[in-house]
């Protein structure tokens, strides 16, 4: 007897799968404890090699870290996630390579483009939202969810995803499978109370997280297939202060669909050993049979957002809501089911050994024999991941490869081995570094000596501060916006070669940290830093470029 | 957010509107122009009327029957001219976003005009606004069409009716937009609905998220500074500092200054998070909001400072400053640029809105009146605008109306002509 869970999508607990400087667990939090020896050579504005070793152990910085990751309660056992009631089912990334975004906020949280802050914690006094999906299994709600809470998390509006299809886990023994009739409307009695009681436990969780956190968007992720079950949670919601957003995902095209059910259910233990044509087909039979009876969005005074194969169309009713429904289509209509990697790469070593910002320097003969390495490497990569994927059964073709450089000479010229190569290379002054102001060109001695009380604020707030006439890592959050919208748009896989703090922010937003891991990230010379995107985390590969030393200076 | 040069990226977009008269859509292209012109993207609206106004300036109803001859002729030939022009500017003028505004109710116009389009590798998105609310059509046809050129010195009931007429005749020849593999947005009785299809860009996705922002109610914005504050009395930019006793006058008079003005409407007031914006509203009977976005231009190392200490002790960040004083980012503070992207969100969500008041300082104040009065970046961050006046911004179909109120307080101008620093005049 197979058991079908009908999310059978992968744990979404936290696994260092295949990062190759993966963490465990058990280590202390703060993520900036990991080699500080790297920082010399991988920080922002150029020259302040070496003060920020110093925030490694830096009271304020290190202990703020500490105060964000508290301890969860084990995802693996649901009896002491029940008892504790747990910061719903938080789980816990305790390290920069683990995709955060299903991590709880802390009350306090600021997020890295947050324009500014109001009292309240609610961003355009927009007021609590609650954004309920529709939608039939296999429509790519779950990767809307983690999506739409990645994006609204960078602009600083506090939100959290609940997926019930937890909350349903928790109260099933593990193995067992949901009752036949548990998406009836005319359910049995045992199971209507076993309904209720996961919806619950889910509802419970989204109160707490409006009403003790100052939540401000929480995303309910469920079937909602029925339109009296959707008034009875309006009616719900709005006896709580809470408005109700509803966004369906609705697939005509049969291979959307047979892609969603191909990367995220057959992957479970039920159909090992199956062939792939007949496990999706069975799997879609299974979806019909538990869920016979299914409404699509119709209320007209209901506010909705109907999502037609993953943003190809886009319609958008009766939205009296603010800011914030506009702001999430604006994200639907870039985003699409992302299927492309994306690689982050420095530029190659320069002529001027601490490049000025002004001169905008050549690449060096030792930055030109790098250029060719990075190249050989990523395309030698690429190529055995083909061929690993091939043997798998996987028969997909392989993505095409575009970069993206800044408009600064280095970068531009560390492409032109791809260039040579055929393949397609885009400049984009979005991309360009932070710009330094005054400390184009001091190294960290002299720019402790010219700007002291600077270096001081800038330890505080390495994320805000703004050197004079420089930028911040906020500003290039906010300038890298574009840059970001057109990555989750394109479904190539993206080599992104550009100076280390703009690589920081891309990289911070892609695995959710918060504004005091972004200033201290690492990029080493001698790695190209992989980010496969998947339907519940973002994952982390480092891969190791043979013949380039760990770099000393920018 | 905006106003990165989108010519690296070399996108081309042509906004092709779509619908029966008295939609809206000339108000929607003026709009998009100046949005995008704000965010510093080189926009131009290509209004085939006005083509057609130069050849035939007084057309009757019976011009736009489909079965004259003469008249399909001429219209025609309109709309070549202006999509000449829009092409012209597109390769010699570096345009980025040129819009056709005019009906284009039929398919075969429109598949003529994407035809056009795709030969010169320019991206076609076509903007559909789609009414059939009686009420707000009627006040379209009244506010606009009877004071259009068209219509010049036609006693206004006969221009209504035959305007009407007008409409009847394309109505019998329109089809709404159903083609799927187009790039559109349809907006349906002014965005109650809106159907999003195919969106190729980040750009056709910024230009459609603003669509979604926009409403016809007619409404109006009011603008003040804060009253004179301390600083303003010794001439000291930035701060935090309360209100001076002329200030603090202009704060009790300007409940009845604005009751005046507005009369029994509803409003809501909108201040910074800084004392002197908030002291300003304090006796104003409507509801508060406080933004930080509102927030004066931060000065950075300059902030405290007077324009004669500024000019003393940084002379070349002061003479740096009036070189671009829209570029011109203060040592450790913001430029006008700087101000305009955090100003975003405010701008859109004053589109969203219907009676504001805004309390608000210099700078901020300058990028909000540039953004609705269209004024240029090397114009606004000089524009005079005193202390102690209310401004009153009531946006039309065609433009905006400026109406200043000065209250009778008298009080110092902070204004700072180029080259020099700020002298006090009382």
């Amino acid at each position: 007897m197979i058991s079908l869970s009908l999310d059978s999508s992968p744990s979404p607990s936290p696994s260092p799968t295949v990062s190759i400087s993966s963490e465990d667990h058990d280590r202390p939090p703060s993520p900036m404890a990991n080699a500080p020896s790297s920082f010399a050579s991988s920080l922002s504005p150029p020259g302040l090699s070496t003060f920020h070793a110093d925030l490694a152990t830096s009271p304020i910085t290190g202990g703020f870290a500490s105060q964000m990751h508290l301890s969860p309660p084990s995802f693996t056992s649901p009896m002491r996630t029940q008892s504790v009631g747990s910061k719903y089912l938080r789980r816990q990334s305790s390290s920069v390579d683990e995709d955060a975004v299903h991590d709880a906020l802390s009350p306090t949280h600021v997020s890295p483009a947050q324009l500014y802050s109001t009292e309240s914690g609610r961003l355009f006094h927009a007021g609590k939202i609650c954004i309920v999906l529709v939608g039939l299994p296999a429509r790519g709600k779950t990767h809307l969810a983690v999506s739409l809470t990645r994006y609204l998390r960078w602009l600083g509006v506090k939100t959290h995803a609940f997926h019930l299809g937890d909350y349903r886990r928790v109260h099933i023994a593990p193995g067992t499978d949901v009752p036949d009739d548990y998406f009836l409307v005319n359910a049995s009695p045992s199971t209507v109370i076993l309904r209720q009681r996961v919806m619950a436990a889910c509802k419970a969780d989204v109160y707490r997280f409006f009403e003790e956190d100052r939540g401000q968007v929480a995303i309910y992720d469920a079937v909602n297939p029925t339109s009296a079950g959707r008034r009875v949670l309006v009616k719900e919601f709005s006896q709580r202060g809470i408005q109700t957003l509803f966004i369906e995902s609705i697939c005509d095209k049969p291979e959307i669909i047979e892609a969603n059910v191909r990367s995220v259910k057959i992957s479970s233990p039920d159909y090992i050993g199956w062939d792939e044509k007949e496990a999706i087909k069975h799997y879609l039979r299974r979806i019909s049979d538990k869920i016979p009876h299914y409404e699509t969005l119709d209320e007209p005074e209901f506010s909705y957002i109907k999502l037609y194969n993953a943003g190809e169309r886009i319609l958008l009713n009766n939205s009296r809501m603010g800011y914030l429904p506009n702001r999430i289509v604006f994200y639907l209509m870039n985003l699409h089911i992302k299927a492309g990697c994306v690689y982050f790469a420095r530029a190659g070593k320069s002529t001027e050994q601490m490049p000025r910002y002004k001169s905008d320097p050549r690449l060096s003969d030792e930055g030109r024999t790098y250029a060719r390495i990075l190249t050989d490497t990523l395309l030698e990569h690429r190529r055995s991941e083909h061929t690993a994927r091939v043997t798998h059964g996987d028969n997909s073709p392989e993505r095409e490869l575009i970069v993206w450089t800044s408009t600064r000479r280095r970068t531009i010229e560390t492409s032109t081995e791809f260039e040579k190569r055929g393949f397609s290379c885009r400049q984009r002054p979005q991309l360009s570094q932070m710009h330094p102001g005054s400390c184009d060109g001091l190294s960290g001695k002299e720019l402790e000596k010219q700007f002291p009380e600077e270096v001081e604020l800038h330890k505080k707030d390495p994320y805000r501060h703004r050197f004079p006439r420089a930028e911040s890592y906020h500003d290039l959050a906010v300038r890298l916006e574009p840059v970001i919208l057109e990555m989750e748009r394109i479904p190539n896989d993206i080599l992104i070669i550009a100076h280390v703090s703009v690589l920081r922010v891309l990289y911070g937003y892609l695995m959710a940290c918060s504004p005091f891991d972004i200033p201290a990230l690492d990029f080493e010379r001698n790695e190209i830093v992989e980010i496969i995107p998947s339907a519940y985390n973002n994952k982390v590969k480092r891969i190791k470029i043979y013949g380039v030393e760990e770099s000393q200076t920018l | 957010m905006g106003g990165y040069s989108f010519q690296a990226e070399n996108v081309q977009i042509c906004v092709i509107m779509v619908g029966l008269p008295a939609r809206g859509k000339s108000l929607i292209a003026q709009k998009i122009v100046r949005y995008l012109t704000w965010l510093s993207i080189r926009a131009k609206c290509f209004n085939v009327g006005n083509y057609r106004r130069l050849e035939t300036a007084h057309p009757t109803a019976e011009f736009f029957d489909v079965n004259n001859s003469e008249g399909e002729r001429l219209r025609k030939m309109a709309a070549e001219s202006a999509i000449r022009d829009m092409f012209r500017w597109f390769d010699h003028e570096q345009g980025v976003v040129g819009i056709l505004d005019a009906t284009n109710t039929t398919k075969s116009r429109r598949n003529w005009i994407l035809e056009l389009c795709r030969k010169r590798n320019v991206e076609p998105m076509f903007i559909e606004s789609w009414c059939d609310d009686e009420d707000l059509i009627m006040q379209n046809i009244m506010d606009v069409k009877t004071t259009s050129p068209d219509y010049i010195g036609q006693d206004p009931e006969r221009a209504a009716l035959d305007f009407r007429n007008r409409i009847r005749n394309y109505e019998k020849v329109y089809e709404t937009i159903s083609e799927r593999d187009l790039t559109y947005v349809k907006l349906i009785n002014v965005g109650s609905q809106v159907i999003i299809n195919r969106i190729q860009s980040y750009l056709e996705s910024r230009i459609v998220y603003y669509l979604m922002n926009l409403h016809i109610k007619p409404r109006c914005i009011w603008l003040s500074r804060h009253g004179e504050s301390a600083f303003n009395l010794t001439g000291k930019i930035g701060g935090d500092s309360d209100l001076s006793a002329r200030g603090r006058e202009y704060a009790r008079q300007l409940p009845q200054l604005v009751k005046m003005s507005v009369g029994d409407r509803p409003l809501t007031v909108w201040t910074s998070t800084l004392k002197r914006t908030q002291q300003t509203a304090k006796y104003l009977p409507y509801r508060q909001l406080t933004w930080k976005a509102l927030d004066e231009l931060d000065a950075g190392q300059c902030d405290g400072l007077t324009y004669e200490e500024i000019e003393s002790r940084y002379p070349d960040d002061f003479a740096a400053r009036d070189e671009n004083k829209y570029e011109y980012r203060y040592p450790g503070g913001e430029s006008y640029r700087d101000v305009v992207v955090r100003l975003e969100p405010i701008i859109m969500e004053l589109e969203r809105q219907e009676n504001i008041m805004i309390v608000t300082h210099q700078a901020v104040l300058r990028c909000i009146y540039a953004y609705f009065m269209n004024v240029s970046q090397d114009q606004s961050p000089w524009m005079e605008v005193p202390l102690h006046t209310l401004i009153k911004l009531e946006p039309k179909a065609y433009g905006t109306e400026v109406i200043r109120i000065k209250a009778d307080i008298p009080a110092v101008s902070t204004y700072r002509e180029k080259g020099q620093s700020a002298k006090i005049k009382k």
